[in-house]
């Protein structure tokens, strides 16, 4: 069966609390998930009261604070912090998303929960090991791919058909999607995931690629592809408003169009 | 000291960063057959490239007729004539083709009718020598550097190049004066790897992060520049640091300058369209460095809007909401997240913002880097280049122009590519390295990670960040930089006294931002001492005691090196070359720069 | 155990099995022939409850549209209801031998109650249940 309760080394204890500093002005609670690969203790939850007044809107503005001025060992990874990097995603208050783009009065309820992304192994804090998400990207071969030799300057693609790729190429590969969809967290080995599809979709739909066969013929499968039985999660977190659920849709729909 | 292990890998090439120019030189290094490493501290499409909007310069022609000596000339014109104008030929005349090539490797640029690549108006970009504005700033809506990364990372996918990723580089090796590979950290399982290589090409990126409000991502921390000045080789031009006119009020959030590009303006508190005043003939689409200080000055002068009167109004909102949709999609969504702006009704309020640095690492065209050595201002360093913003080619001299970032990593990347697979025989045996070339390595990587003192990381680099913004802004005075050059000799002082709390090797980013940390201060030093030392205005550098340009005693490079140990700062220089790569173009000697 | 196999290796696994398509189409047609079966299906419980066995057989046999309808019905609802548990199983069973096994489970079992209606829808019609 599917393994649905934590095995014992993992189940998260109650962790050390960091009170809010003297004169704090609007005090609010995160809950953060910690776990030390070098230490020998289980996970825990550390709770951090947080003056608000004192930081940023967004959720990195209270992370990076909690870092800088309360606790220096927390770790997540952050880049950008405009959202377009990509770096920052993770669960808060339970929900996938990046937390550069997410301000934390959006949370709703008293305390703000916040936990790696789900189902994914975690390596330190809020940092999970991402591997087998890229290796999926990786896998179903993110470029273009042509025969015909290429022209002199640029191929040709009409506005119409640049237009297909839109709400596809702005993907950013935080893989909030891919890890919050049930079928991924069954089947994660097998089934390809929202993200690795979606990107799959952009260059099946590319009208300069002269692939799409071989793609297709790469993805049929019952694993790979048909995993997805448009449960949506993945449209509802992506903190880029893209649908992968839709791409997926479109994929099986051309591989419809090849038999009927 | 703990009793530290090295894993030992052989490559030819090492390419230390994973951005566009880093992925570039890396790509074309294994396409050459040549064994390369890229070693990365993010994943690679999370590198800053990823950030960038507006577009990458080239003079395809595809909206009107251009010319690729109209490119060189704005490019010259931009750098207020301290590029150096064989590079900058080499760069505007490879640009077309690194387009293509970026578009054949698939990136979605946006369209015209005709299919072709759509180029915008970028600001400094004209035609036939200054006459008018062009468009030649070729775009994928507004994430152009997010479209080439994430392209370029396929491609490499394509090409087997191998990827280290999240290793943070931590020093150069040195021998005797050649470098023989990189030493680095592996932040998942807490390892530490030397890469020894016949070519180690450091691809860094910028130091935007010693400034307190930067558009630069937090990782830009020019680890590259630190590892260079720590080999003692010296950093170029480092006064240069480019204020983006248009970063987003408060959270220093990029607007791209396509949004001026495509029509956009700046106002005051007047509601006046002021750049008309400083730039008469190309108004909004002048460059960076202008309509910052115009910017600046409108705010000194009590026309800033908001309720301090700080800042300045960006309008879209004249603009077809179909256009923004279509070209501005990204801004429009990060005005809304971090100014709480609906373009397509209301300004956006805007700040000048730290984006750039056109000073770091001096290289020739081949992307090789050199030092002064005596008399010879062209001493190449062996076994190492640099490309992208970690470098300085010159071809951005003391000030960029708008989307000739972004040719300048594919073009640059390409060429120290070239470069390797010309002087590079995969496979050669390469000299035993000793302990003694990486002792110093550790001994750094042991003090950071058992640091007990008692100002912590965060607290001192606040402190170099905020003398950064306060007195290397866009205006400087002689007040301002000698307080900037004594403020940061303080931050220099109180860095035996740091404290790290993390004493793990797996993820430890307390460490790794102390690591950073100290990457910066060097070059923060370095920025401010070059500053100092340059007594007259040129560019992004603008000496309010000096308020000219001095082309009889300052037509030349700064070389600044650093002594970490006293935090002292020697300075040289390296003559700015007058000379052109071809007879296609003659030199483009220095005049008023007006626009 | 510690697994040395590459991330790609694991992604790429066994390869695109080419096939599922098929299934895919089969369960969306399944389901819309469904509809219209179901509706007369209803209708025709509805009738059926109000009369006795001796009724039932007599409607059955009264024409050749109600024992092929509802032999399609039978049918088309048991293939429905395989894929739809074989898409359960593989979702939720991890252990191959147990998923081999239950999906196995699934096809008999479907199969073998499908014949018997069937069977016994043509029993009835055909020879009557007397």
């Amino acid at each position: 069966m599917v393994q649905l309760v934590l095995p014992k080394n993992s189940r998260v204890q109650k962790g050390k609390h960091h009170a809010a500093p003297a004169g704090a002005k609007k005090v609010k609670t995160f809950k953060i998930y910690r776990y030390d690969p070098e230490g020998t203790e289980n996970p825990r939850w550390d709770t951090y009261d947080v003056d608000v007044e004192a930081c940023g809107p967004m959720v990195l503005d209270v992370l990076i604070h909690i870092k800088n001025d309360i606790d220096p060992t927390l770790s997540f990874r952050r880049s950008c912090r405009e959202g377009v990097c990509g770096s920052c995603a993770m669960n808060i208050g339970g929900r996938n998303t990046l937390a550069c783009t997410h301000g934390h009065e959006e949370v709703p309820g008293k305390d703000c929960q916040i936990s790696p992304l789900p189902h994914m192994p975690v390596i330190k804090d809020l940092i999970p090991d991402m591997s087998m998400f890229y290796a999926q990207y990786a896998s179903i071969e993110p470029w273009l791919h042509t025969t015909t030799p290429e022209p002199q300057t640029e191929w040709r693609q009409s506005p119409e058909d640049r237009e297909k790729l839109d709400g596809l190429y702005e993907c950013i590969l935080c893989a909030c999607c891919s890890t919050s969809c049930p079928s991924y967290w069954w089947n994660g080995d097998k089934y390809l995931g929202p993200a690795a599809l979606l990107h799959a979709y952009r260059w099946l739909i590319d009208s300069r690629d002269e692939a799409t066969g071989d793609r297709l013929d790469e993805l049929e499968d019952p694993f790979k592809l048909y995993r997805c039985h448009t449960i949506m999660n993945c449209a509802q977190v992506c903190p880029k408003g893209l649908n992968p659920a839709k791409a997926i849709g479109e994929i099986k729909k051309m591989l419809v169009d090849r038999v009927v | 000291m703990a009793n530290y292990q090295f894993i030992d890998h052989k490559f030819d090439v090492v390419v230390v960063g994973a951005g566009g120019s880093g992925l570039r030189a890396a790509l074309g290094c294994a396409q050459a057959g040549l064994k390369t490493a890229c070693i990365s501290k993010v994943f690679p499409t999370r590198s800053h490239t990823v950030a960038a909007q507006g577009g990458i310069s080239a003079s395809l022609g595809n909206m009107g007729e251009d010319d690729w000596r109209w490119h060189m000339y704005d490019t010259v014109k931009g750098s207020d004539w301290l590029g150096d104008q064989d590079a900058i030929e080499y760069l505007c005349r490879n640009a077309p083709a690194a387009v293509y090539e970026l578009e054949h490797w698939g990136v979605p640029f946006s369209r015209t009718s005709e299919g072709k690549i759509y180029q915008r108006a970028f600001g400094g970009m004209t035609k036939n020598f200054g006459e008018a504005p062009i468009q030649r700033t070729c775009a994928a809506a507004d994430r152009t550097g997010h479209a080439m990364l994430h392209t370029m990372y396929g491609q490499s996918l394509a090409h087997d190049t191998e990827f280290f990723i999240e290793y943070f580089a931590l020093d150069l090796i040195m021998d005797e004066g050649v470098c023989r590979g990189v030493t680095a950290w592996k932040l998942d399982d807490g390892t530490l790897h030397r890469f020894q290589a016949q070519q180690v090409i450091l691809a860094t990126g910028g130091y935007g992060r010693a400034y307190f409000s930067a558009t630069s991502a937090h990782t830009c921390t020019g680890d590259g520049g630190g590892m260079a000045l720590r080999a003692g080789l010296p950093l170029q031009d480092m006064e240069f640091v480019q204020f983006h006119p248009t970063g987003i009020y408060g959270a220093g959030c990029l607007i791209t300058e396509g949004a001026r590009g495509e029509g956009g303006y700046l106002t005051n508190s007047e509601g006046e369209r002021f750049m008309e005043r400083y730039a008469p003939s190309v108004k909004d689409l002048a460059p960076r460095d202008m309509v910052s200080r115009a910017m600046t000055i409108e705010i000194r002068e009590g026309r800033g809007v908001g309720p301090k009167k700080d800042h300045i109004f960006l309008h879209l909102d004249h603009l077809d909401p179909k256009m923004l949709a279509e070209r501005l999609p990204g801004i429009s969504e990060s005005a809304k997240v971090f100014a709480g702006v609906d373009v397509t009704k209301e300004p956006i309020p805007v700040l000048p913002t730290v984006h750039y640095n056109m000073g770091g690492i001096p290289t020739n065209f081949y992307s090789e880097v050199v030092t002064r050595l005596g008399d010879d201002p062209d001493k190449v360093v062996p076994g190492l280049m640099a490309v992208g913003e970690a470098a300085c080619v010159s071809v951005h001299g003391a000030n960029r122009l708008g989307s000739n970032s972004l040719i300048d990593l594919v073009v640059f990347g390409r060429s120290a590519a070239l470069r390797c697979a010309d002087t590079i025989k995969a496979g050669a045996t390469q000299p035993e390295l000793k302990p003694a070339m990486t002792d110093g390595h550790l001994a750094r990587f042991d003090k950071f990670r058992n640091a007990s003192g008692g100002t912590t990381t965060a607290t001192l680099r606040l402190e170099m960040q905020k003398a950064m913004q306060e007195d290397a802004a866009v205006f400087r005075t002689s007040e301002s930089l000698a307080s900037g050059v004594e403020r940061l000799a303080a931050v220099h002082a109180k860095r035996p006294d740091l404290k790290v709390s993390d004493r793990g090797m797996i993820w430890n980013t307390d460490l790794l931002e102390t690591l950073e940390f100290d990457n910066l201060v060097g070059q923060a030093i370095t920025t401010v001492a070059g500053a100092h030392n340059r007594t007259e205005s040129r560019g992004a550098h603008a000496h309010e005691d000096f308020p000219d340009r001095n082309d009889e005693t300052w037509m030349k490079h700064t070389l600044t090196w650093f002594d970490d140990k006293t935090g002292k700062v020697a300075i040289d220089y390296r003559p700015v070359h007058s000379y052109t790569l071809t007879n296609d173009i003659a030199y483009i000697p220095p005049k008023a720069r007006v626009y | 155990m510690a697994s040395y196999r590459t991330p790609l290796g694991r992604a790429r696994g066994l390869g695109a099995a080419k096939h599922g398509v098929g299934a895919w189409i089969a369960e969306r047609v399944t389901a819309v022939a469904l509809v219209p079966l179901v509706i007369w299906a209803v209708f025709a419980g509805l009738r059926l409850a109000a009369t006795d066995y001796y009724g039932a057989v007599e409607w059955l046999t009264s024409s050749a549209l109600n024992p092929v309808l509802m032999g399609l019905f039978v049918v088309v609802g048991f293939m429905h209801m395989h894929a739809g548990l074989r898409v359960v199983i593989e979702d939720y069973i991890e252990k191959h031998l147990t998923r081999a096994g239950l999906l196995l489970l699934n096809l008999f079992v479907c199969s073998l109650v499908g014949a018997l209606a069937v069977f016994s829808i043509l029993k009835v019609a055909l020879g009557g249940a007397y």
